[in-house]
């Protein structure tokens, strides 16, 4: 009986329980934390300005709404987990060919220019001599000698790396994916500048940036110190100690070899010379501080996280032997490739050699003898494992947790977060491992996120005022390398910035006298059409209700691009300008002059479609300016502003360029 | 009668306001041959120039009959000797080797222009780019909280009418040394210095308006002070016909960055708009891997460096040469070691440059040793030994009439070492 009655019960709670299971399942969305904006004083609406403000490259036309509706906390989940559908971005990106290749196959296709030089003397395609005598002959010979072997110029690789990037800022619905990976991207800087790791920086992105951007910092630090962009890029691939195990002296040759960098075209006796005592220096073994200094400074610790010029020196000696694979039919790393003949592919592990993908620990530049790092002892023959300790230490320090931390609130909150902010970041950081999602929700659950004095605090950089501007308005992107080119020439040239520090993160850094002016002239030019390749249609944005004056415009649109913020003195200070109907008909006179018709230049493919621009930046390093004269040959393109609407995009300009826009 | 100064400060800048179409003829016939409209007196002109990435000083100006630096750096040390088949260093003094890169140097050198100082660099052993060059930057090498940069300091001791021009950095950024309260300017390009939108000058003097009144009521304090300073910059140039300009004695600037940037310095100085400090960059000095000798990454640089500086000075010609001190400075030197990828590593002191007429030049100062090992800083670099702020600081108060190292290097009390004539 008691049985049976237990049997009842147990029934009971099952179908109880299963009842109950499937009611919550249903109807409610599983949140585990809230957002205390209303103890800040801020609406609903505010609120969810605000996120978007921090955590997207702008807010498009009625996305506040969408934000309201759903929930802003789910939103945040949402955006937390990085999965939505991208299928129209992917219709965009789907051209770009270049982009889904391997390291190894980027290496064979777009060799670096000298590279491709030397393969074309030495096949006997180009006369050496040529590249001194006859620039055309040559450039013609070195032309053909490209297509002949399937080669590609490298600016086009950039291109279409640079295109991805605006595209993904301008039209991914994981927008805060696309924000958490330029972040990373730039706390762990590499830069196209630095043409010998040039090549490996899309891959860089693509798969050590972004598939980790929500992950444990830890497996960021590992993966970018492996990644050849950042072997390259801080040195650590030539650095080399002396490894006096036994078995691998017999490799005494072997051993003292180093990877080749590529020389450039050898043309006369003295470069030859040159040539010689470089590779004479090169026998010679090297340890590199470079990286291992950054790591301590840049990535983890911070400046002064407690670090001495010794630990920096023997931080390297741990990371010696840590290089990249050979790959590539084009010769990189000949001399790597013939140690792994020597002691044969697949023993490679035996000898204590690590191959993963890209990546080499090359056991035989290994400085095996013992080290001590920040008091923390490795013990001689610690080989490819001790590396991973010390990054793996270096990632759960206390001072990592600080400056990590710190440096996220000064991108997401304010240039001067509050101590107890980062506090509490730190703390979720040091107690969830370094799990960057868990820390980013303790930010936006944290009073301090929501602070008033916080809101718009933050000036957009140059890159993100042109992609909000082209979200705000709605902006079909033909040519995305125009957007490249115009953040360059506000004082962010995406991918190119030449230190390890990465672009600092401080309005004071974005704002001086040249960089505003060129400010407010992109917000007139995008808003009159005036960059290559945009399409915007100002009057959908209002249901096609052509606002009737000037100033009706101002405000229509003012609220438009910019909801949930005060505009009354901005409509104050601009109404008596515009209700000058002479200046008005003056205004649309002169447009209605100047403007062509438009010509359509997208027509032939995704990737090259901007040849104006194409031919102006050879993509590595020509600063001043060179690309923008592409800006100028853009105005043959522009489109029929009809009468009306040249005093429109005049007012949607003076807004884009307004000091209210550049805030977020 | 009023003083041109004081003309432009009072309403005369509105005739030349946004607004007004168009700019008076003789306003742009006088704005490239002569100085009779100009607004400002010709003033006395610091032009600095950062060398980005820690210089090898040691390879710019070697001290070549030093055997310790020959033996630790096999493929790098260059001679002087003329017999040898690579290009020799060009001896200054017997002891010192110019790069053969910078040849433009030595006529300068020989005539007593230019001076260089070895063995110059900071107190705070930082061997990091960005430390090194925030500590020089700021002029504090042992603070990090100093907000201000020091040639910013240096242009409000100076404490000279405000122009929008006082201080002009010829970079898309503002550097660290141009932080602080004192209005300066970042500009790659001079010609970017308008409210463009082409083919609608109506449109473009519309918002002009607009965007001047906007900024000037925003909130953000930061947006507001760069707004007027940016609408004043622009109401000034308007009258120079930048794009055609016309360097004096057939100059040729080189078409690099550093060349580019200089020629707009010279333009500036030209206009006589009240500049008074410039700043520019070189970049690419942090030559960890294959340096290179007489050609090479260190070449190319060095060549860069001292072919845009000559051009630069011999377009300054006999007008402007007084007025003028050029100096560069980098955040350290590199290792006496050559490391084993053919380049060198952060390290120390360095050299630096000092160009003027009122430059005691043709020395090159120093307390350099024999680079054997117990003389060196950490066993491994050319110890400092002068100051970065001795040098910086005569040049200042000799050239731009500041002594009040209080303010200019706080927390400094050093001597100086007389690299400029008294």
């Amino acid at each position: 009986m008691q049985n049976r009655i237990r049997q009842v019960a147990k029934l009971l709670i099952f179908s109880a329980s299963f009842f109950l299971l499937s009611f919550f399942q249903i109807p409610t969305y599983k949140q585990h934390f809230s957002f205390p904006y209303k103890k800040a004083g801020l609406t609903e609406r505010e609120a969810a300005a605000h996120l978007l403000n921090r955590f997207t490259y702008g807010a498009t036309p009625g996305q506040i709404d969408e934000v309201v509706n759903m929930g802003l906390e789910k939103w945040f989940e949402q955006q937390l987990n990085g999965t939505l559908a991208d299928d129209s971005l992917n219709q965009k990106l789907s051209g770009y060919d270049a982009l889904k290749l391997s390291n190894e196959q980027i290496a064979n296709a777009f060799p670096k220019p000298g590279q491709i030089l030397r393969m074309a003397v030495k096949d006997g395609k180009v006369d050496k001599d040529s590249v001194k005598t006859d620039k055309k002959e040559y450039r013609e010979q070195l032309q053909a000698y490209m297509q002949q072997n399937n080669l590609r110029p490298q600016q086009e690789l950039f291109r279409q790396f640079i295109n991805q990037k605006v595209l993904r800022a301008a039209y991914s619905n994981n927008q805060l994916q696309e924000m958490l990976t330029d972040f990373w991207f730039n706390h762990f800087n590499v830069s196209i500048t630095k043409n010998d790791c040039a090549q490996f920086i899309p891959d860089y992105e693509r798969d050590v940036i972004r598939p980790n951007v929500f992950g444990k910092f830890e497996n960021l630090l590992l993966g970018t110190a492996k990644s050849p962009a950042m072997l390259l890029y801080l040195d650590n691939f030539s650095s080399s100690g002396e490894n006096t195990n036994a078995s691998l002296q017999q490799n005494q040759k072997l051993r003292q070899m180093i990877p080749q960098k590529q020389e450039g075209m050898m043309t006369d006796s003295a470069q030859k010379n040159q040539l010689k005592k470089l590779q004479n220096a090169k026998k010679a073994q090297g340890l590199n501080e470079n990286y291992a200094r950054e790591v301590m400074e840049l990535h983890t610790l911070g400046v002064d996280g407690g670090y001495t010029q010794q630990d920096v020196t023997q931080a390297a000696r741990v990371l010696t032997g840590w290089t990249i694979y050979p790959m590539g039919d084009n010769g990189w790393g000949n001399a790597i490739k013939k140690v792994i003949e020597k002691f044969g592919e697949d023993k490679l592990s035996e000898h204590g050699f690590v191959h993963e993908g890209d990546f080499l620990f090359a056991i035989n530049r290994h400085d095996n003898k013992e080290k001590t790092v920040l008091g923390k002892n490795f013990a001689a023959n610690g080989g490819y494992e001790e590396g991973v300790q010390l990054l793996k230490m270096l990632a759960h320090h206390p001072s990592t947790a600080k400056f990590i931390c710190k440096k996220i609130a000064v991108r997401f909150v304010s240039d001067n977060p509050p101590q107890s902010l980062i506090d509490k970041m730190a703390k979720t950081f040091t107690e969830k491992d370094g799990d960057i999602k868990e820390v980013l929700i303790t930010m936006a659950t944290a009073p301090e996120f929501w602070n008033k004095e916080v809101i718009r605090a933050k000036t957009k950089s140059p890159f993100e005022l042109a992609i909000s501007a082209v979200r705000a308005l709605n902006v079909d992107i033909k040519q995305p390398y125009q957007i490249f080119v115009w953040a360059d020439k506000m004082g962010q040239k995406m991918y190119f910035y030449q230190a390890p520090t990465g672009f600092p993160d401080k309005g004071q850094y974005w704002i001086n006298t040249g960089a505003l002016l060129n400010r407010m002239n992109f917000g007139l030019a995008i808003a009159s059409q005036r960059i290559a390749g945009t399409k915007l249609d100002l009057l959908s944005l209002n249901n096609r209700h052509e606002p009737e004056s000037a100033t009706a415009a101002l405000l229509t649109y003012g609220k438009l691009i910019m909801p949930e913020r005060n505009l009354d003195e901005t409509v104050k200070r601009l109404t008596p300008m515009l209700n000058d109907p002479e200046l008005v008909k003056k205004i649309n006179d002169a447009a209605d002059k100047n403007t062509a018709p438009q010509t359509s230049m997208v027509n032939n493919g995704v990737v090259m479609n901007d040849p104006d621009s194409y031919r102006d930046d050879d993509g590595v390093g020509n600063k001043g300016g060179k690309g923008l004269k592409g800006l100028k040959k853009g105005n043959n393109t522009l489109q029929t502003v009809a009468g009306n609407n040249s005093m429109l995009s005049q007012v949607v300009g003076i807004i884009i360029g307004s000091p209210e826009f550049q805030r977020k | 009668m009023v003083s041109r100064r004081g003309f432009l400060k009072g309403g005369g800048l509105a005739m030349f306001g946004i607004g007004i179409g168009g700019v008076p003829t003789f306003m742009a016939r006088a704005a490239n041959s002569s100085k009779q409209f100009s607004p400002y007196k010709k003033k006395k002109v610091l032009v600095c120039i950062f060398q980005r990435g820690a210089m090898d000083g040691l390879m710019a100006v070697t001290p070549f009959t030093d055997t310790y630096l020959q033996a630790a750096r096999p493929t790098l040390f260059m001679s002087a000797a003329k017999d040898s088949k690579t290009t020799p260093l060009i001896d200054l003094d017997g002891k010192f080797g110019l790069h053969p890169g910078m040849k433009s140097f030595e006529s300068m050198f020989r005539s007593k222009q230019l001076a260089i100082v070895h063995g110059i660099g900071s107190p705070n052993n930082t061997r990091s780019h960005f430390d090194a060059q925030d500590y020089m930057e700021s002029g504090t090498p042992f603070d990090k909280g100093t907000g201000s940069g020091w040639l910013n300091r240096a242009v409000g001791l100076m404490g000279h009418d405000a122009t929008p021009f006082r201080a002009v950095s010829l970079t898309s950024s503002m550097p660290r040394s141009f932080y602080g309260d004192n209005p300066s300017i970042a500009i790659n390009n001079l010609q970017d210095f308008a409210i463009q939108l082409k083919g609608n000058p109506m449109g473009a003097n519309m918002a002009a308006k607009s965007f001047e009144d906007l900024y000037d009521q925003t909130s953000s304090g930061l947006l507001k002070e760069t707004g007027k300073e940016s609408f004043d910059a622009v109401k000034m140039l308007k009258k120079f016909d930048v794009r055609n300009y016309k360097p004096e004695n057939n100059v040729v600037y080189t078409a690099t960055a550093l060349g580019n940037a200089l020629k707009q310095v010279a333009q500036l100085i030209k206009m006589d708009v009240g500049l008074e400090v410039a700043f520019a960059e070189s970049g690419g000095w942090d030559t960890h891997f294959n340096q290179g000798t007489e050609l090479g990454v260190f070449a190319r640089n060095a060549n860069d460096l001292s072919g845009s500086i000559t051009a630069f000075w011999n377009d300054m010609g006999s007008t402007y040469q007084d007025d003028v001190t050029l100096m560069t400075m980098t955040e350290f030197g590199r290792t006496v070691h050559q490391n084993g990828t053919g380049g060198t590593d952060h390290g120390r002191a360095s050299c630096n440059f000092i160009l003027g007429n009122d430059v005691n030049g043709g020395t090159v100062y120093n307390n350099m040793k024999p680079l054997a090992v117990e003389n060196l800083e950490d066993g491994r670099d050319l110890p400092v030994t002068t100051d970065f702020r001795s040098v910086f600081s005569e040049v200042a108060d000799k050239h731009l009439k500041i002594n009040n190292d209080k303010v200019l290097f706080p927390g400094w009390n050093g001597s100086k070492i007389g690299v400029m004539r008294t």
